[in-house]
């Protein structure tokens, strides 16, 4: 998702719904998070007005959970365990290897916005450690082989977007 | 309430259900070390170092959020504990950056002290890294944010004391810190610099900015000097220098754990080199120091002299809302004493105090009865609260944190001004005149009246009355009431061009309840001032509003001791006490207190005294600590009325615009710098005492004031301030408490009881309506006067504060987008405003809360050049123009002409 393409109206739709709810802000987050990928900082101080809250308020909660992220993220956003189950089965290396693949550091997101790397402290799926999600799904059991396949098939996902 | 007992370290002890381990063992004097807790904030949980162990289980129980229950048996200090709570603290102080040796929390700081109670010196932790510290280009505050322990105090005190939300924690784990939006710096954020995070951080991460580093040698109690809160202040001092200033430790202050921006941080006024230390005397057109004996013996003979020559009423007296009761009571026991006359007044006339009169005016006669609303805590106790033509964020910010909490609380607020203030946001409902530049009528005007008018007939016609309290301590209700209802309400809108819908609402919220209302500052500046104050009153005893707990009046005070001079007789009309000078039983009594004849007629308010001296009948003038040519309109034509005086006498603590036409200069002392008692706009008289000695030869205004008197051959008069309090309460029963003055009683507490006046009876007076004015088409854009919050009245003392003169703020005027763009101005450009009176020159900024047609311009900046443009006229008066407001035209100056005319 490109950052120049916010849908604000989108954005004013999910505002106007949530309108003056208590207890409103992270179902209003989370739906932002959701529709447009992330949450624009410049969209804070509407946020909070619409909740009667304190921009600042609304910032804190933003910036506490990692789910909410305040820079635009890629089409797939991958999540690397670092746990130590992950750790022991060689998990650092898998890690490596997708940062020299996507030439990308923790935390960054390609420029052409496919992918954002991040990773986990454990994704609570030891058994098939070494253990990474893309999105939703969680691929186990990895070894570079299957690395490759995997972030090939979300660039081929791209090719036929 | 139940009652609860239970054991802490083998001591019983009890306290009400509800009640955190904590509060419990403090009511018993059990100390627990803590640092997130606060007395005044929701308690948190964070630091964790408030641990008890229950004795049964060996279970640990954070003691601030953990109720206390029956029979339980707590240890706070067992070896488990101890331990605990040395590895947190050394946890903390790994954290902890060197810089911490020199720190302006200093010895104060609790993270400190409670690691020296530990035996917490050396620390065998790694050290952690921390945050640099921020930038601050601000010159009140510094944030270190690498000595926060994350207690999250200052948040909570942000949020949930003073409302202003400017900060927040942001991030989690080791990155977490208090952070603005956006991570901008505080001038950039909706910080108003009170400073109450500041004093409540238990570390060196938030603190004052200051040239000294340490602790103060010592801490002195005091009452702030600026604002009619009276809020209690601790003064750290060194040498005989204010270093700091923070709320006092008093618990159930007025302010508790907040101030503002001035009085936190504009007190560095009092060390300006401005400073008056010695008495000056007019030689050959030149002021000149002079002793005090000369100074002194000049007075005497001069006002004896020209009172012999031209009689007691060719002398005013000026007295002033800044000085004490004490020094008050003297002052106009001089005028009318000595020099015989009651041509006395103070700087209230400009800042409330004829509101004051009025509402008294209409009160019982035995005063057992009255509309005031007394303490600001009913605020939050209120049905409604209605505010009207106040701007409490910027004149009395501690209100708009009442105001703000309260809505927080779930009361309904609304708010009827003319601009969109900070009080709009959380409003249920607000209400503004509308401006509209195609019209040329004057909607500003009529716009108060015309609103309390129609809310009026409405609840009547809703029969939203108190009609059993009516009929019970009120007359003329039927005369008012056909009067109401024979207006014609389409005119009424139409005159005013109010928003029919928002009147609607605010009529369906405020029937049935009881209303507390707000009147501020601009309202008493209006055309129709007097007369919208009579409305209000008027619908105040229809709907019941008085004498109800927390119902009724809060006037806005501007100054310190607005209240207390009016009280103590620095007013033409009445007396100490408030007693009528034309009531022979009210003047009997202090003729019989001071063994002499008060003149029986009202003397000459300060607009008279200005006119009169305009035409020669007024010779001479005392000025007590009042800077009437900064304060006032159309200096020029003041300065040359003041100047053809015989005889001027200024006291005062500062060189300022009024000394310069005296011929006697005494310099007085700040509030810091002697003993009295203030009385804020609750009604609350708050003893202080000295914390510094006066500058220089410079004395206690009482002290001045007393030696003044005995020249003049009543040595009697002089008095300290316990003895004039007796004197006070020996004369009035109202005052019987106020011999006994530590800090801060000596309080006159107000009849809150509704049902004991069945005696006299509460008047109606007659509805009253606005005319319609036109604007003069030279004259297209209505320019609205503002307080700011950095500035108090004209800025006589707070322009000598280096802090708010190097702050962002410079008074810049704001325009609407609209007429920005109209005009072709941007930020910064010079503008040229003009009204009848005079004109000015200022930067401007654009600003989208202001509507088109109008701009706001702050008052006391450029030493208070605003005043220029408004008419000199009296207040309260329909038929002269207001001084909220005035019609200006505006050209764009050209920039480079400016910088050329600079060089
Ligand atoms: S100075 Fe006042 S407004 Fe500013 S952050 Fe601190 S508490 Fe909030
Ligand atoms: S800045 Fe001070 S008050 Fe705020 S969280 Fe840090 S230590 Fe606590
Ligand atoms: S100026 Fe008023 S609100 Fe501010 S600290 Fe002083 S008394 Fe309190
Ligand atoms: S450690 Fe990797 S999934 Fe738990
Ligand atoms: S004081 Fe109880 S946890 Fe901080």
């Amino acid at each position: 998702m490109n950052p120049s393409e916010i849908d604000w109206e989108k954005f004013s739709e999910i505002t106007g719904k949530h309108q003056g709810e208590k207890w409103g802000l992270i179902p209003l987050l989370q739906e932002i998070q959701e529709s447009i990928g992330f949450i624009p900082p410049e969209a804070i101080e509407s946020i909070a007005d619409t909740l009667n809250l304190h921009p600042s308020q609304v910032q804190g909660v933003i910036t506490f959970y990692s789910g909410f992220s305040t820079e635009p993220k890629g089409k797939c956003v991958l999540k690397v365990c670092r746990g130590t189950a992950c750790h022991v089965k060689g998990g650092k290396s898998i890690l490596r290897m997708i940062q020299k693949d996507l030439n990308l550091e923790e935390g960054e997101t390609s420029p052409d916005y496919q992918f954002t790397l991040e990773t986990a402290a454990c994704l609570g799926a030891c058994f098939l450690a070494p253990a990474m999600m893309v999105d939703r799904e969680y691929y186990g059991k990895l070894n570079p082989i299957k690395v490759t396949s995997v972030l090939g098939e979300y660039r081929k996902d791209k090719g036929e977007d | 309430m139940e009652t609860i007992a239970l054991t802490i370290n083998g001591k019983r002890i009890s306290c009400p259900e509800g009640k955190s381990i904590l509060e419990a063992a403090e009511s018993h004097g059990i100390k627990i070390p803590k640092l997130c807790y606060h007395h005044s904030l929701q308690p948190f949980g964070a630091c964790r170092l408030c641990l008890v162990e229950d004795k049964k289980t060996g279970r640990l129980f954070a003691s601030c959020v953990t109720p206390a229950a029956q029979d339980m048996v707590l240890l706070s200090d067992s070896p488990q504990i101890i331990k605990h709570r040395r590895n947190i603290i050394s946890l903390m102080m790994a954290e902890h950056p060197e810089s911490c040796i020199v720190c302006n929390k200093g010895n104060r700081c609790q993270l400190r002290m409670i690691a020296a109670e530990l035996g917490i010196g050396e620390n065998h932790l790694y050290p952690m890294p921390n945050p640099k510290p921020l930038e601050q280009a601000n010159p009140f505050i510094i944030r270190d944010l690498s000595k926060c322990i994350l207690c999250g105090k200052c948040i909570r005190a942000d949020h949930e004391l003073v409302c202003a939300g400017a900060i927040d924690y942001n991030s989690r784990g080791f990155k977490s810190r208090p952070a603005t939006l956006h991570e901008l710096p505080l001038e950039k954020s909706t910080c108003t610099f009170c400073g109450t995070c500041v004093s409540i951080c238990p570390t060196g991460a938030l603190s004052t900015k200051t040239d000294f580093a340490g602790t103060p040698e010592r801490e002195s109690a005091s009452i702030c000097g600026f604002c009619g809160i009276g809020c209690n202040l601790t003064l750290g001092v060194v040498g005989n220098q204010i270093v700091d200033v923070n709320p006092s430790h008093i618990e159930k202050s007025v302010n508790d754990a907040t101030l503002c921006v001035r009085g936190h941080f504009a007190h560095d006024f009092l060390n300006s080199t401005q400073r008056l230390t010695k008495p000056l005397v007019r030689k050959e057109k030149k002021l000149t120091p002079a002793s005090w004996d000369e100074a002194l013996g000049t007075i005497a003979n001069q006002l004896l002299e020209i009172k012999k020559q031209h009689g007691p009423e060719s002398i005013a007296f000026l007295g002033s809302s800044k000085c004490s009761n004490e020094e008050n009571y003297l002052f106009q026991k001089i005028a009318r004493g000595i020099v015989e006359t009651n041509n006395v007044d103070s700087g209230g006339y400009i800042s409330g105090r004829l509101f004051l009169s009025l509402i008294e005016g209409r009160a019982d006669k035995a005063g057992r009865f009255n509309f005031f609303a007394g303490p600001l805590s009913g605020l939050e106790q209120a049905e409604v609260i209605f505010v009207l033509g106040a701007e409490p964020a910027q004149t009395a910010p501690v209100l708009d944190y009442y105001l703000k909490r309260s809505v927080k609380k779930g009361i309904p607020l609304i708010v009827a001004n003319p601009g969109k203030g900070s009080l709009t946001g959380h409003s249920s409902i607000s209400i503004h005149p509308s401006g509209s530049p195609l019209s040329n009528q004057n909607f500003l005007d009529t716009f108060y009246l015309e609103l309390i008018n129609l809310i009026s007939v409405q609840l009547l016609e809703k029969e939203a009355t108190d009609t059993s309290f009516m009929s019970r301590f009120t007359n003329g209700y039927e005369k008012y009431k056909t009067d109401l209802l024979s207006l014609d309400q389409k005119v009424s809108v139409k005159k005013a061009n109010l928003d029919i819908h928002a009147i609607n609402n605010a009529v369906d919220l405020l029937a049935g309840k009881k209303i507390t209302f707000v009147i501020g500052d601009e309202l008493m500046l209006q055309r129709y001032g007097k007369e919208v104050m009579e409305a209000l009153l008027n619908l105040a005893l229809m709907t019941g509003s008085i004498g109800y707990k927390g119902a009724g009046f809060h006037v806005l005070a501007k100054e310190n001791n607005l209240v207390g001079a009016w009280d103590m007789g620095t007013v033409p009309e009445t007396l100490p006490g408030r007693l009528m000078i034309n009531d022979e039983n009210d003047r009997n009594i202090w003729e019989k207190a001071w063994e002499t004849k008060i003149p029986r007629t009202r003397g000459l308010d300060l607009f008279q005294m200005i006119k009169k001296a305009e035409e020669g009948r007024l010779k001479a003038i005392y000025i007590m600590g009042e800077n009437p040519l900064r304060s006032l309109p159309q200096p020029n034509l003041l300065f040359k009325s003041l100047e053809s005086l015989e005889f001027v006498v200024v006291q005062d603590i500062l060189f300022n615009e009024t000394v310069t036409i005296a011929d006697v200069v005494l310099p007085g002392a700040a509030f810091s710098e002697k003993a009295g008692s203030f009385t804020n706009m609750e009604g609350k008289i708050q003893c202080f005492s000295p914390a510094l000695r006066p500058p220089g030869n410079a004395k206690s205004d009482l002290e001045i004031l007393g030696l003044i008197a005995e020249k003049m051959g009543f040595p009697e008069y002089k008095n300290t301030h316990e003895g004039i309090r007796k004197e006070i309460s020996s004369t009035l029963s109202t005052y019987s408490e106020t011999t006994a003055c530590k800090h801060p009683i000596w309080i006159r507490e107000r009849n809150q009881e509704q049902g004991n006046i069945d005696e006299e009876q509460i008047r109606f007076s007659p509805v009253a309506s606005s005319k319609e004015t036109l604007w003069d088409n030279d004259y297209p854009y209505t320019a609205l006067f503002e307080s700011l919050r950095f500035h108090l009245g004209s800025g006589t003392r707070t322009e000598h504060s280096i802090r708010i003169s190097t702050c962002d703020s410079k008074g810049e005027i704001e325009v609407s987008p609209v007429d920005a763009k109209k005009m072709n101005l941007i930020k910064d450009d010079r503008i040229k405003v003009t009204s009848l009176t005079g004109e000015l020159e200022r930067t401007v900024k654009v600003n989208r809360d202001i509507r088109s047609g109008f701009i706001h311009i702050p008052t006391a900046y450029n030493h208070n050049d605003a005043r220029h443009l408004i008419q000199l006229a009296p207040l309260l008066d329909a038929s002269s123009n207001g001084w909220d407001s005035c019609q200006v035209s505006i050209i764009k100056v050209d920039r480079v002409n400016d910088r050329q005319l600079e060089r």
